[in-house]
């Protein structure tokens, strides 16, 4: 116990100490998973017998898989549009529910909602029904005189439109936790520029942007990662029809694992997924001190 | 021979650490000690060595998959066979169908399978190459498992290499369901056994007459092919390593429906599949739309899913089913099993679990509560004296099956080896490229003879 | 002066209230749709209100499963969202804390492969996983669902709380050092206070999500009495025969209730916020 206290008051061990629970966590729990699953990307193993080492067959099997470039291109594309929508809407909407007033509990709950179905199969049925072709989105466009009988979901450019539009209306999480580091930014410093006679516009971006930059860093880091792992948009809707044009990285792996049980090539294209994250986050965190404000408060 | 020992080999090994951790494992609940105790069996049957003395006693776990009134009435079957033989008790285990799948295989590659499972014909091959299940014969030929009132045929088409693996629940039939009001308002005539041509013939003339669309199961049409390729001599489509057929010709009749049809404006547009939920009876074509635009006249199915198709129909639409069409019908009809049985290899009492499977052939209680929603029973006995408590669908199911189908099919295809389910996939996308005016139907019969053989020889390796 | 700020607040309102109404028109219709016959949920699709009205949907629902009422999937949901949450929020507000104070050997590699993590799909480590737990013994009890979120192996929350603590000044730590305060003190004194904002968002999130997760719950729950909501509400749809979409429907509108009133409670926390205003930069 003494020697407890001892390690706990040196920073150096204390911080050992802190993290443990993590430490012991992802020894035990998922650093062997991972590693098998690793593994299973050098072989061929089809789950139901064991796996056969084949070395580099699946990435080779891979460069050569016109559907693997075809996942990724929408992956990217899903990743790249919807997140970015996805963080300003939220940002928007925090801010505007930032405001106390008797309805704001209301408000937040609404606006929340969406993110809580998350993935049901209501949602999917709903949002199908909403982009048929004689849905409510044709009906809203013939009411002001487009005349459009178009099906949203059947066409190869429009289709990933309405996971993306079902992903960004999903922004509930975000939204949050912009909310929860608004509330953190100390009022004084609004009081000083009010004294200081700065309008809304300029406290906005002198003080709110730049001490929300950490938060704005954290969602754009998890969504990204988010992006590019999601998976329920299109299994649940759209299962990559039409012709692929939907058809998320994810889904088709799950499709190589579980489907065709060629769960080693999944394996494979998870873990070339998990370079391609990997990276693109490290470039993020490298851009991190050019934008994100470091000083604490 | 040596694949299947090195499989057993890996499985004993596999048994054997496992068990060896079973040891030192600590807690973990009263269940996880359940599961612990499987595996330890796992080692003795794992070779597929049979029977062990059935103590008669014990908790066995059944697994399927299904909706509320199948989880309800085989819970209850299950129940029944608990009081009338005291000291056997079950779990029953259900999931939704592609998630059966899922955590079947897991619980296969970790061999904790439940003792008694469901099993589709689909999946049969690869369960039984992999020795995950147990051969019942032994129990056939001790009696323990009565089959003497079924037919070979059927019995035969649980089978691998002679050996019965498994045991059909109910018989089942390709069926095309199909609008009667629709048929009778276009003046056409369906008759059972129609070739492709006359098929396309009354499409034709539907849509003229109504406006009322075709759909050929857009999106999972495999066994429509498989179907029609049996047609052709008697081919497999699924072959062992290779696809069955001469060559891409035989492909092209069926692309073709899709082709013509689009163009021409009687197949449903493909966009309006996007708009439904796949496989569910509910939103068909055939009983869900807002015009005729969006709606079939038809659906390929299963015998045993006219009931639900009946439910879902809106009033006043009349219902009746025959055969798929096909060049030759005698060669493409088939009796199906509907919904296999099986005990696993990881049971630790298989005796019991053959037994079950006895109940559920030759017990009349037992049917009277199942109600033969998985399929007609495919004892005679049974069937016959259930039939006057099935409801009106299901006996028009059973003369369908009895009258129509079984005087004029052939032995179903041996179960899909390997790599019928990327294929599977692959007809699908050519299909779907064909509504897209992206291939001729010429084109995709090539593609599909050219890919599809790879990766049937990819699999077969 | 007045004037213009009310009309400025009734066109807030307006704004931000009819929006809100576009954002859960589609639980709206979920809702209403699971007190329509079943048999006409897809045919009345267009139609909001039910006609004619029945309760029919939440009789079958609760009904549940070969005799287990759908009552019971709700106690287990929640008994492992409530426990795994609560694991959850403390680990990750300890590890945090390690995270965003101190400086240590390791701390770099530590704070990759909890990133790293993260990046692998949960599908490609069902397999793995469940050979990993079968090992330990823990496959058939809800120990998978549970046990893992002690040890704060989910890295968002990590991060998540990392951050926040990061905005606290780091002189009010050297402050209450200075009073005599050990880590520990400070980390319950000082931090857990100022990041109530963050625990909460984490325990909003935290519930929800192990509510609606389901594929562990696939895998490790063997006996149909002690399945969660997530995988029995999928059991009313079954592909190949019939599927009772207006159960679905009422179940589903019941299963997210505990999520609302979760936030519901929990979000006044974030109205309030906490007043750091005291603090000078």
């Amino acid at each position: 116990m003494n020697l407890f206290k001892k390690a706990m008051s040196r920073e150096s061990t204390a911080g050992i100490i802190f993290t443990l629970p993590f430490t012991v966590g992802f020894l035990l729990f998922m650093i062997v998973p991972m590693g098998i699953s690793l593994y299973y990307s050098f072989c061929k193993y089809d789950i139901l017998s064991p796996p056969v080492f084949t070395g580099l067959e699946n990435f080779r099997t891979m460069f050569a898989d016109e559907t693997f470039y075809k996942s990724i291109k929408v992956t990217f594309f899903f990743a790249f549009v919807s997140v970015p929508l996805r963080l300003i809407f939220a940002l928007l909407v925090a801010m505007l529910l930032l405001k106390t007033t008797k309805m704001t509990g209301f408000y937040r709950a609404a606006y929340y909602l969406p993110s809580i179905i998350g993935g049901s199969v209501a949602v999917a049925i709903l949002w199908k029904r909403m982009f048929a072709t004689d849905g409510v989105i044709n009906k809203l466009l013939q009411a002001v005189g487009i005349d459009c009988k178009f099906s949203w979901l059947g066409d190869t450019k429009t289709a990933i439109w309405v996971l993306i539009i079902l992903a960004v209306w999903q922004f509930g999480s975000s939204m949050l936790i912009f909310l929860s580091s608004l509330k953190q930014i100390p009022m004084s410093l609004y009081e000083a520029a009010n004294v200081d006679g700065a309008n809304g516009i300029s406290k906005f971006f002198k003080i709110t942007l730049p001490l929300l930059t950490p938060t704005i860093f954290f969602n754009l880091v998890m969504q990204m990662i988010n992006g590019f792992l999601a998976f329920t948009q299109s299994y649940i809707i759209t299962q990559g029809k039409p012709m692929n044009s939907t058809l998320f990285y994810t889904v088709y792996m799950y499709q190589q694992s579980f489907e065709f049980y060629n769960t080693g090539y999944g394996a494979a294209l998870a873990w070339v997924m998990l370079a391609i994250i990997g990276l693109i986050t490290l470039l993020l965190f490298a851009t991190k001190k050019f934008w994100v404000y470091e000083g604490g408060l | 021979m040596k694949k299947k020992l090195a499989v057993i080999l890996a499985a004993s090994t596999m048994a054997a650490s496992l068990a060896a951790c079973g040891g030192s494992g600590s807690s973990g609940g009263t269940e996880a000690a359940g599961t612990a105790g499987n595996k330890e069996t796992t080692a003795q049957t794992g070779g597929g060595a049979p029977a062990q003395e059935a103590g008669g006693e014990g908790l066995l776990t059944v697994a399927w998959w299904g909706n509320q009134t199948r989880n309800e009435r085989t819970q209850a079957a299950l129940d029944k066979y608990s009081e009338l033989n005291p000291g056997v008790s079950f779990d029953g285990q259900f999931s939704e169908w592609s998630d059966y799948w899922n955590k079947l295989a897991t619980a296969a590659a970790g061999h904790s399978l439940p003792d008694v499972l469901q099993m589709d014909y689909a999946y049969l091959d690869q369960y039984v190459t992999n020795n995950l299940l147990v051969d019942l014969t032994p129990y056939i030929e001790d009696g323990t498992l009565n089959v003497d009132d079924c037919s070979q045929d059927i019995i035969g088409s649980g089978s691998v290499g002679g050996k019965v693996y498994s045991i059909p629940i109910g018989i089942n039939a390709p069926a095309m369901v199909y609008n009667k009001t629709i048929t009778a308002q276009a003046g056409v005539e369906i008759k059972d056994n129609m070739t492709l041509d006359e098929f396309v013939e009354v499409s034709k003339k539907i849509y003229q007459e109504t406006g009322c669309k075709t759909n050929m199961a857009y999106g999972v049409s495999q066994e429509i092919l498989q179907a029609m390729i049996r047609g052709y001599d008697g081919h497999v489509l699924f072959d062992n390593g290779k696809l069955g057929v001469d060559s891409a010709e035989e492909f092209i009749p069926f692309f073709k429906v899709y082709e013509e049809g689009v163009k021409e404006g009687w197949y449903i547009e493909p966009g309006v599949f996007a708009e439904l939920t796949p496989g569910s009876i509910e939103q068909d074509p055939l009983v869900y739309g807002s015009s005729p635009e969006t709606m079939s006249w038809v659906a390929f199915c299963w015998s045993n899913q006219f009931a639900a198709f009946n439910n879902a129909a809106p009033e006043g639409m009349e219902l009746d089913l025959t055969t798929w069409p096909s060049k030759d019908p005698k060669l493409s009809n088939f009796l199906k099993p509907a919904q296999l049985f099986s005990v696993s290899v990881d049971s630790k009492d298989p005796v019991t679990g053959a037994r079950l499977i006895d109940y559920w052939t030759n017990s009349l209680d037992c049917n009277q509560i199942l109600l033969a929603e998985r399929g007609v029973p495919i004892s005679s006995k049974v069937a016959e004296e259930l039939a006057p408590s099935l409801s009106e669908s299901d006996q028009k199911v059973i003369s369908f099956i009895n009258e129509v189908v079984t005087p004029n099919s052939s032995q179903i295809n041996p179960p899909y080896p390997n790599g019928s389910s990327e294929v599977s996939d692959l007809i699908n996308k050519l299909e779907e490229k064909v509504c897209y005016g992206e291939l001729t139907a010429e084109e995709a019969a090539e593609q599909l003879f050219t890919e599809g053989n790879k990766i049937m020889a990819e699999k077969a390796k | 002066m007045r004037e213009k700020r009310r009309i400025r607040n009734v066109i807030y309102h307006v704004l931000v209230f009819s929006v809100g109404i576009i954002m859960i028109y589609p639980l709206i219709w979920m809702f209403m749709s699971s007190f329509k016959e079943t048999k006409t949920i897809f045919q009345t699709a267009g139609n909001l209100i039910p006609n004619p009205f029945t309760i029919q949907n939440y009789i079958n629902g609760l009904k549940g499963f070969a005799k287990v009422s759908f009552m019971t999937f709700f106690k287990n949901s929640l008994f492992i969202s409530v426990v795994a949450t609560v694991g959850t929020v403390i680990s990750s507000a300890v590890v945090a804390y390690g995270f965003a104070r101190f400086k240590f050997k390791g701390r770099n590699l530590l704070f990759a492969a909890m990133l790293l993590s993260m990046m692998l799909p949960a599908q490609v480590l069902m397999i793995p996983q469940y050979l990993w737990y079968q090992k330990l013994g823990w496959v058939g009890s809800y120990l998978p669902l549970i046990v893992p979120y002690f040890f704060a192996i989910q890295g968002f929350f990590v991060y998540l709380m990392t951050n926040f603590i990061d905005g606290i000044p780091r002189e009010l730590d050297e402050a209450a050092k200075i009073d005599g305060c050990s880590y520990p003190q400070i980390f319950i004194r000082v931090i857990l206070p100022l990041i109530t904002p963050a625990l909460v968002t984490g325990a909003i999130f935290s519930f929800m999500w192990r509510w609606d997760d389901f594929l562990s719950a696939l895998l490790y729950v063997n006996k149909s009495a002690l399945y969660p909501v997530s995988l029995a509400l999928k059991l009313f749809c079954d592909p190949g025969s019939s599927s009772d979409y207006g159960a679905m429907f009422a179940m589903a509108s019941l299963s997210i209730l505990p999520s609302v009133l979760i936030f519901i409670f929990f979000q006044k926390y974030l109205v309030e916020g906490i007043s750091t205003s005291g603090l000078k930069g």
